[in-house]
């Protein structure tokens, strides 16, 4: 037993991951990021010493704040109502604008190449662009209330919304729709009975995901102006009223949490509908088409016309019967309904809004052109911009260390033991369910830390996420190559490294680039919290009616937010 | 219709009316067209004119499809090699020939799903390359198309597949049941009756065995009110029961309603005994074009053989 006859079989059995990567340039550009991530930690000064430090003014804190106060029943209850209408129409909002644009930006739909740049353009535009920002600026143009928050909420999610609804329309079966259009369909008339139908599950997953994703990121909406349990934590902030703050905190997390049980409950019995094969009846149809046993196919079968003869009441068919799954549907669009219904009520939507909003269209956009560093000068703005992207980079960073130890706990092929895993998964459940957003208010507020509490917040609510993938991610590697460095007598770590981290790395470096693709979002809007960088400036500009700074620091974080994108989307291109 | 090329022996539009009414849908009971006059009152009299214009042109042309020196190139393959081919009114043929030897290439020429790298390809009187979008469609509405894997909308019903069917007479987009006029569900429902499943009105499409999926797709294929039937190897899928099924029900269809049938074909007995014409192809050219009855099994399983066969005409 030589080290080289042991070894050989391994190597065969490793599937051409050896020769993974053959360029340079995508290694050379992964290799920049990480070292950016640790540059990144550095210039954020994750400082322990400091930490355990602000510790005791946690305790100090929480010493002062004593018990927490909730807001009176009704209050809490309209304050809640209002923050889910606001999420509800805004992402309904965001669906419906979507669909025209996944229709454009799909390749099997779009009329043409152009227009599926427009269409993809579209999405990545909405995407870079914060809601945050763009509830600034229609607080502007409409009157107060949640119809900024709406609108916001609406285009800003045509981004992500209108991708993953063209992800689904590029997947569908083409034949269904291929046989639709041989009837004689016209083209919308295909689209709605060939496509809509395939896509339509797949669709309302997406759209719930993101009210999901937009309840979580509704609080920061409060800061700029919109009603609801963003709006009244804020003020309690404001106001030093911490027991207040503190207890809406509470609120918000809980609400989160609940919505995203009910809406991963809800994805997965949409998506996980998956028909049982009806086994063929053994009854004998209703069919006047003759049975197998008399049926020998010839050119003069049955000279007399079978089917002529039958002349039966088919209207009675015509009446669905009221069958589980009816009923089931019935009373899904039912709650919808009054779900719609109580969110407009509860809103109070001003139509009259719609019409004026024109009018003050024009000054707003010359309130906000030209784009200006104003007192700041460009390179404080420059600078800013720096840290958030720093805050973003070192988050990641984290999120990706804890997120390959917790995952791979929490996957199959590396704990053996079923509680491991089991503990380990329930630990991502939870960590998904808590808003980065609000940890970090709580966070900054609780330890007065900035930068520091910011980016602690954002690295550990995306290990529920990074942690996750990753674990799904080893848990389909193919088990050959473990098989094999088991035959081969390789120890618990070998087999770790050899046969989970090494053909495991192409997945772990693409979800890594995705969490960092959106920390940089997140990032700009803790910033507006309190946790450093150009957010700050952001909201500081808004509030003083700065709107030509306003429009500088967006097309500044636009343009990272695009070229981080261009970026991630190239390297994960490269690697797959 | 201008561009349309109106061989000899098309009546006047005049006398269409008269002859459209001989050969009323025996299935459907003799049903009049979908009106939308349920819906709108307006809108019924100009689909009914819409479609008895359809049909002037579509039903009475003596030879439904005309393939000319037909052929079609994908790169370096030659799918179809000047392909001739004409198909008089009401026959029944059987389309044989090996995997890759240019079946459903040729199908797909006749309703205009792709197009010859040259050739003319003259569908129901219709010269197909010289139709525009909405030429096509109208073309399309009045072949049916029966394809091996069924191409059901499985998210949907049943009835609506059947339903979508009759898409080409109807305007603007449908979704749902609901939004048929009920002219049309009862036409539906009467081709669900003629293939037996008339039950199953409302169960998802994808829920039914391989058999009856196909059966809904001949249904579906009716609704359109054809003069046309291509089938794509229209029981490649299924097993021997329901493939005696569908293609008695096809054989019966074709007898009822005078259609013309162009049906892609692996089992050359059942070929044989089915069909009134067996085509071959081999490499995309006709290597086999007779009466079945005129043939033995020999001569027909000769176009299987590896070597170019002689006796092929
Ligand atoms: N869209 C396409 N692109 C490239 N080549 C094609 C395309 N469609 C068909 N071909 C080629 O044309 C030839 C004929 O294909 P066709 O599908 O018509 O054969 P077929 O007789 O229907 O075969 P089968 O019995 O397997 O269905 C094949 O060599 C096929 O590879
Ligand atoms: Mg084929």
């Amino acid at each position: 037993m030589n080290g080289t006859s042991i070894k050989d079989p391994v190597r065969t059995e490793l599937p051409r991951r050896g020769s993974f990567w053959p360029a340079a340039k995508p290694r050379l550009a992964l290799f920049g990021l990480l070292l950016a991530g640790l540059v990144a930690l550095g210039y954020v000064r994750i400082d322990p010493a400091a930490m355990l430090a602000s510790r005791a003014n946690a305790v100090n804190f929480f010493n002062r704040v004593g018990a927490l106060s909730f807001p009176g029943a009704t209050d809490l209850l309209y304050q809640t109502a209002l923050t889910l209408g606001i999420v509800l129409l805004g992402t309904l909002l965001a669906g419906v604008l979507s669909v025209p644009v996944a229709f454009l930006a799909a390749r099997n739909t779009a009329p043409g190449r152009s227009a599926q740049v427009i269409g993809r353009a579209i999405g990545v535009l909405a995407r870079a662009t914060p809601d945050v920002v763009l509830a600034m600026v229609f607080a502007l143009m409409f009157s107060l209330g949640a119809l900024p928050g709406i609108m916001a909420i609406g285009l800003h999610s045509v981004g992500m919304i209108s991708r993953l609804f063209a992800d689904a329309i590029e997947q569908i079966d083409s034949g269904p729709r291929l046989a639709v259009r041989a009837c004689g369909a016209g083209r919308l008339q295909e689209l709605t009975a060939g496509v809509l139908p395939q896509v339509m599950p797949s669709w309302l997953a997406t759209t719930l995901h993101r009210a999901d994703i937009n309840l979580r990121g509704s609080v920061i909406l409060g800061y700029v102006g919109v009603p609801g349990l963003g709006m009244e934590m804020r003020n309690a902030f404001g106001a030093l009223n911490y027991s207040r703050g503190l207890a809406i905190a509470v609120v918000i997390f809980g609400l989160c949490l609940g919505m995203e049980a009910l809406s991963s409950t809800l994805r997965r019995r949409m998506l996980g509908a998956a028909p049982v094969k009806a086994s063929r009846p053994a009854a004998a149809r209703a069919a006047p088409t003759p049975s197998a046993a008399q049926c020998v196919v010839t050119r003069s079968a049955g000279q007399p016309s079978s089917t002529k003869s039958v002349a039966p009441d088919l209207g009675r068919y015509l009446e669905r019967p009221w069958d589980g799954q009816r009923v089931k549907r019935l009373a899904g669009w039912c709650t919808a309904g009054f779900a719609l219904a109580g969110a407009l009520v509860v809103c109070q939507i001003n139509l009259t809004d719609f019409v004026t909003v024109w009018s003050h269209l024009p000054p707003v956009l010359d309130k906000m052109w030209p784009p200006t560093a104003g007192a700041y000068g460009i390179w404080r703005l420059l600078g800013a911009l720096m840290a958030t992207v720093a805050v973003a980079f070192a988050a990641a960073l984290m999120t990706l260390l804890a997120s390959l130890i917790i995952g791979s706990l929490a996957a199959r092929n590396v704990a053996s033991r079923p509680s491991t895993r089991n503990f380990w998964r329930a630990t991502l459940v939870v960590i998904r369910g808590i808003p980065e957003l609000v940890l970090g208010i709580v966070l900054i507020v609780v330890t007065g830390l900035g930068a520091q509490a910011g980016t602690l917040a954002l690295a550990f609510c995306h290990i529920g996420l990074l942690g996750k993938l990753m674990a799904d991610s080893f848990e389909e590697l193919p088990a050959g190559p473990q098989r094999a460095l088991t035959a081969a007598g390789a120890g618990r770590l070998q087999m770790y490294v050899a046969g989970v981290l090494a053909p495991g790395r192409q997945a772990v470096v693409g979800h890594a680039l995705y969490v960092l693709d959106t920390n940089i979002r997140a990032a700009t809007l803790l910033g507006m919290v309190g946790g450093g960088g150009i957010g700050y400036y952001l909201l500081v500009a808004g509030q003083g009616s700065n709107y030509g700074q306003v429009t500088l620091i967006v097309a500044m974080i636009v343009a990272v937010v695009m070229a981080l994108e261009g970026l991630t989307v190239w390297l994960r291109r490269t690697l797959a | 219709m201008d561009d349309a090329v109106v061989p000899a022996a098309a009546p006047t539009p005049g006398t269409s009316g008269v002859v459209r009414a001989g050969a009323v849908d025996v299935l459907a009971g003799g049903r009049g067209p979908i009106g939308e006059s349920d819906v709108s009152p307006a809108a019924g009299p100009a689909s009914a004119v819409e479609f008895t214009a359809r049909a002037d042109q579509t039903e009475i042309v003596a030879t439904p499809v005309e393939l000319r020196a037909v052929t079609r190139r994908f790169g370096d393959t030659v799918a179809l090699d000047g392909v001739d081919l004409t198909v008089t009114k009401g026959e029944v043929v059987a389309l044989l020939g090996l995997s890759g030897s240019g079946k459903s290439t040729m199908l797909r020429q006749i309703n205009g799903l792709d197009q010859p790298t040259s050739g003319k390809v003259i569908t129901l009187g219709q010269s197909v390359d010289g139709l525009n979008q909405a030429g096509l469609r109208r073309l399309r509405s009045s072949i049916g198309m029966i394809f091996q894997q069924f191409e059901l909308v499985g998210m949907l019903t049943v009835l609506e597949n059947v339903l979508t069917g009759g898409l080409a007479r109807l305007r603007g987009p449908r979704l749902g049941t609901w939004s048929y006029p009920q002219a049309a569900k009862l036409e539906a429902l009467d081709y669900l009756w003629a293939v037996g499943l008339a039950d199953r009105a409302f169960q998802r499409a994808d829920t039914l065995s391989g058999g009856q999926s196909q059966r809904v797709a001949i249904a579906r294929a009716l609704m359109q009110r054809p003069s046309l039937l291509l089938a794509d190897e229209p029981v490649a899928s299924l097993d021997p029961e329901s493939t005696a099924d569908v293609m008695l029900l096809l054989r019966q269809i074709a007898r009822d309603k005078g259609l013309t049938v162009l049906c892609s074909l692996h089992q050359v007995d059942l070929a044989m005994g089915w069909a009134d014409r067996l085509v071959a192809l081999r490499s995309g050219r006709v290597v086999l074009d007779e009466s079945a009855a005129a043939l033995n099994r020999e001569q027909v399983m000769a176009v299987y053989r590896p070597v170019p066969s002689n006796s092929a005409k």
